[in-house]
């Protein structure tokens, strides 16, 4: 009951799922008691080393924070090697509410090097609990969940930076001596709420795999040498190291403008704290509304592709805005303000969140290792490379032309922001790409199509052949040296072939087939002295059968055998269409095929439909396309004129289009123009998809769809396809209302045809997505949606979520995704009210 | 190739020998030979093939056209003898069913009466 009712108040800022409430708010609230401290420490930090030292005097903070981070790092994965998660975490919080005890303590002496040591702290404090943070984000959720609870989530850490930044403006003036006692004790909470967290992790039911991945944390020795491999055997990593360090060093070059611009407006510590404190907090509270009302929209409307573009365009225009105020000038402490402001809003709020989601995809022990050394070593790495970038600028500044003290510094800062900042557009449309690759990658092939895996596997004419030759053994000896020779003809005599057929010796007569074929110890082979060379054969028959002479020789005996009807002389009959295949199409007695195509006798029939099939006679093929209707011969036929090719596709599209035809007959014809697999044959399917009924669609599409698997080069129509996706779409959708809707119970019969017309529509949709896009990439999608783990599932629909365009994801994301019964039934009704389709399959209202 | 013939009865008898094909083709044809013996009105014609090491298609018309002769006279050609690739493509092209064959001369001689 409380669990509803916080979901309920949850889903107001959240989409949130029934069993996440808990962690969700466990999460916010631990990011939010280590953010506040933080807060006030930043402000303590920064106001102490300004009065104390001088902005002048920062990049050395810059540096010393960066050299120190390797060490660091590498403490810190040795503790990761030695330490569950759960013991590092609250180890690291307690630590550092001793260190801010001790500091307490230090505050009062007045020594120097103390604003040195307290800004080193301050950054380490930060960079660790932070990104302790966001391990366990990424251990806790998939892509999909983090994509949608990390606006809540993140907005815990603004909501802390706010009350942080207000208690340090508030307190500074009046009782600077209880910001840091209060910092310790959000700390202290903090250990508590983190405790809750991995409470509810041992509850959960895949505890296995947080154990593993805790194993595998434990068992990774990360070194920083290893952390720093990791990253660099792997674009990928190395593209979101780049990103960060552009990042940092932008952010960087406007910290250290904006931390002038202010030193030189505001005097004395306790208001550069106060100020610093307001600031902080005003800024935050920006963050915090963005992250809660605008992140995951952002995400979500825009993908990680665009989302990444959003922060350094801002960043880029801002900056253009001080470097101009400053060559007007001027000393612009509004826009640095802004500016100032719009990056530390949008780097805690949209980017940090869209950096997270950019580990989600890598795989644990990747991520834990590079993790230690981008969100650790090179975060601080970067700010102290920003910072010889600064002290160099500072540097050669006065000696620049036109240089005026502070504004020139300004100026060319501004300049080299705006080149950097081109650098990390670049990087990020780069890694947008990256990720959906490496999304991809995430997901396996479940099983191939099964009739492509017989095509493969199997020679499904060959294996018909050998069949037909043994049992022609016993019928006839004419018939079964033809099929022996038909072997030979398409070079499938193999030795197996042989040694299957053979005839035992005393079974053979000297005049026989068999004596050429006589099994020896060593299995089938010619007799040496009467060797059988396979091509002078194929040669002798074709020549002979191309004589005029032969053909005069068996006018006769064929007309003789083809007017006798009787039961004795079906095997006759069987020879010679048998042996019609062997001729020349345009040999005389080829024309004799047309009456054993009709004749009474299926066996003849099949022989006939055989040699039609080696001849390609298109005279022949309306009787072919009749024996489809017969079920003893409807696959021989197919498989007659499958070998046509593409010389029948526009005679087989003519079926398929003629809507008085059989239905049977024209989905036979579109599984004809699918083997046929031209450009054409897939054009004259394309063209019926609009115009076919639900009976013919489901063939149609299937035909598409293996033409795309045999020639990945065939192109379709872009707008059909996407035409059709949405009337399959409503299809599906049609039969789950119609399945949910409660108006009327359907039967248990009715049930099961319903549940597998949504199958059947859920399958054809993937067909037609792959018809457009990759179709490796669809059809995994669409196995690990059926029958994947419930992370491959995530992957699956963060894939489409970055392949589909924005048209086609809004129809296709109401049927695929993951929702409850009730709001996917809601969804499906609302798509057919859009699309304008309340018919049902059989086209009522 | 050489072709000999002898008589049994009045059944002709050519005893083939060497190649029959087309790049070796003698003076006088098989066929040829075959109509001579027709003309002077025999109408019972055996080829033995007992020594023929090779027959080409060429080979195969000559037998063909001798048998239609024979036929086309009323008579009737029969073989005896042949290897078994030819007799594989023999059936293979359903010559078997109309060409006579046999295994041993002597069956054959009788198969006439």
């Amino acid at each position: 009951m409380a669990k509803n009712r916080l979901r309920s108040a949850l889903s107001r800022f959240v989409d949130i799922k029934p069993g996440e409430e808990v962690i969700a708010v466990f999460l916010f609230l631990y990011f939010f008691f280590i953010t506040s401290p933080y807060y006030i420490i930043k402000s303590l930090r920064n106001a102490s080393y300004l009065s104390g030292l001088g902005d002048e005097n920062l990049p050395l903070a810059y540096f010393l924070t960066a050299i120190l981070m390797g060490f660091i790092v590498n403490f810190h994965s040795r503790l990761q090697v030695r330490l569950p998660r759960s013991r590092l975490i609250i180890f690291s919080l307690v630590f550092f509410f001793s260190n801010i005890v001790v500091f307490w303590w230090l505050s009062g002496q007045g020594w120097k090097w103390v604003p040195v040591v307290f800004w080193v702290w301050a950054n380490i404090f930060a960079i660790v609990l932070v990104t302790q943070f966001w391990f366990l984000v990424n251990d806790v959720f998939n892509p999909r969940e983090a994509k949608r609870m990390i606006g809540f989530i993140g907005s815990g850490a603004q909501l802390g930076a706010i009350l942080g930044g207000v208690l340090a403006g508030v307190l500074a003036r009046k009782a600077a001596w209880l910001l840091l006692p209060l910092a310790a004790g959000m700390l202290g909470l903090g250990i508590l709420v983190v405790s809750g967290v991995f409470r509810w992790q041992r509850q959960q039911t895949d505890k296995i795999d947080s154990e593993a991945r805790d194993k595998a944390a434990k068992s990774t020795k990360v070194g920083f040498r290893d952390a720093f491999d990791t990253t660099r055997q792997s674009p990928y990593l190395m593209l979101l190291a780049g990103i960060m360090m552009v990042t940092l060093v932008v952010s960087t070059l406007i910290d250290w403008q904006f931390n002038s611009i202010v030193s030189f407006k505001v005097e004395g510590k306790n208001n550069l704290t106060s100020f610093f404190g307001y600031f902080n907090a005003g800024a935050m509270f920006f963050a915090f509304l963005f992250q809660l009302l605008l992140t995951s929209p952002i995400i979500k409307a825009f993908r990680i592709r665009g989302a990444l573009l959003l922060y350094p365009l801002i960043l880029f225009l801002g900056t253009g805005g001080i470097g101009l105020a400053a060559l007007a000038g001027l000393i612009p402490l509004v826009p640095a303000i802004l500016i100032k402001a719009s990056d530390k809003s949008l780097a805690y709020s949209l980017n940090q969140s869209v950096r997270e989601l950019l580990y989600i995809p890598i795989s644990p022990e990747q991520k834990y290792k590079t993790k230690i050394f981008i969100d650790m070593f090179l975060n601080r790495f970067a700010k102290g490379l920003g910072a010889v970038i600064l002290a160099v600028l500072l540097w050669l500044v006065p000696r620049a032309p036109g240089a005026q003290g502070g504004q020139g510094a300004i100026r060319y800062i501004s300049l080299i922001v705006l080149a950097i900042i081109a650098v990390w557009v670049f990087l990020n449309f780069r890694i947008g790409r990256e990720y959906a690759n490496l999304v991809k990658s995430k997901l396996e092939k479940q099983y191939e199509r099964g009739d492509l895996l017989v095509a493969q596997r199997l020679d499904v004419d060959y294996t018909k052949l050998v069949f037909d030759t043994v049992e022609s053994k016993n019928r006839s000896s004419v018939l079964y040296a033809m099929n022996l020779f038909d072997l030979i003809r398409q070079d499938k005599l193999t030795p197996e072939v042989r040694k299957l057929i053979s005839y035992r010796a005393d079974e053979i007569r000297a005049a026989s087939l068999g004596g050429m074929f006589e099994q020896t110890e060593t299995g089938l082979g010619p007799k040496t002295e009467d060797e059988l060379s396979e091509d002078v054969l194929k040669k002798d028959v074709q020549e002979i059968m191309s004589l005029d002479v032969y053909q005069d020789v068996m006018k006769d005996y064929l007309e003789k055998t083809l007017a006798d009807k009787s039961a004795g002389a079906e095997v006759a009959r069987m020879e010679a269409a048998k042996a019609i295949g062997f001729m020349d199409s345009r040999a005389p007695l080829v024309g004799k095929l047309e009456d054993l195509l009709e004749d009474g006798s299926p066996d003849v029939n099949r022989y006939a439909i055989q040699s039609a099939a080696a001849l390609k006679r298109r005279v022949d093929v309306p009787v072919l396309v009749q024996k489809l209707k017969s079920p003893a011969l409807r696959e021989d036929a197919l498989d007659a004129l499958r070998k046509f090719g593409p010389r029948i596709a526009g005679t087989m599209a003519d079926y398929l289009a003629d809507r008085g035809e059989d239905n049977e007959l024209r989905k036979t014809a579109a599984a004809i123009l699918a083997s046929i697999g031209t450009q054409e044959a897939a054009d004259y399917l394309s063209w019926e998809l609009t115009g076919a009924g639900v009976a013919l669609l489901d063939e149609i599409i299937d035909a598409l769809d293996r033409i795309r698997t045999a020639d990945p080069r065939i192109r379709f129509p872009g707008e059909t396809i996407r035409l059709t996706i949405s009337k399959v779409t409503s299809l599906y959708c049609r039969d789950l209302v119609d399945l949910h809707s409660g108006a009327e119970p359907l039967g248990e019969d009715a049930s099961r045809r319903r549940e597998k017309q949504l199958s059947d529509s859920l399958w054809n949709i993937f067909k037609l997505l792959g018809l457009i896009y990759p179709q490796e990439d669809m059809i995994k999608a669409y196995q690990n949606l059926k029958v994947g783990t419930k992370d491959s599932m995530a992957y699956s629909l963060e894939l489409l979520d970055n392949i589909l365009e924005r048209d086609i994801r809004e129809v296709v994301f109401p049927v695929v995704e993951d929702l409850p019964l009730e709001e996917k039934v809601k969804k499906c009704r609302s798509l057919l009210a859009s699309l304008g389709e309340g018919k049902d399959r059989n086209g009522r209202d | 190739m050489r072709i000999v013939a002898r008589h049994k009865n009045d059944i002709v008898i050519f005893d083939l020998e060497g190649e029959i094909k087309r790049s070796d083709i003698t003076d006088v044809t098989l066929h040829q030979l075959v109509k001579e013996q027709l003309d002077g009105g025999k109408r019972k014609i055996l080829l033995n093939f007992d020594a023929v090491e090779f027959i080409d298609s060429f080979g195969v018309g000559e037998i063909l056209a001798s048998y239609i002769s024979t036929h086309n006279l009323g008579g009737k050609l029969k073989l005896v003898k042949i290897s078994k690739k030819l007799f594989l493509i023999f059936q293979v092209t359903m010559l078997t069913k109309v060409l006579d064959i046999y295994e041993e001369e002597e069956t054959a001689l009788k198969s006439f009466f």
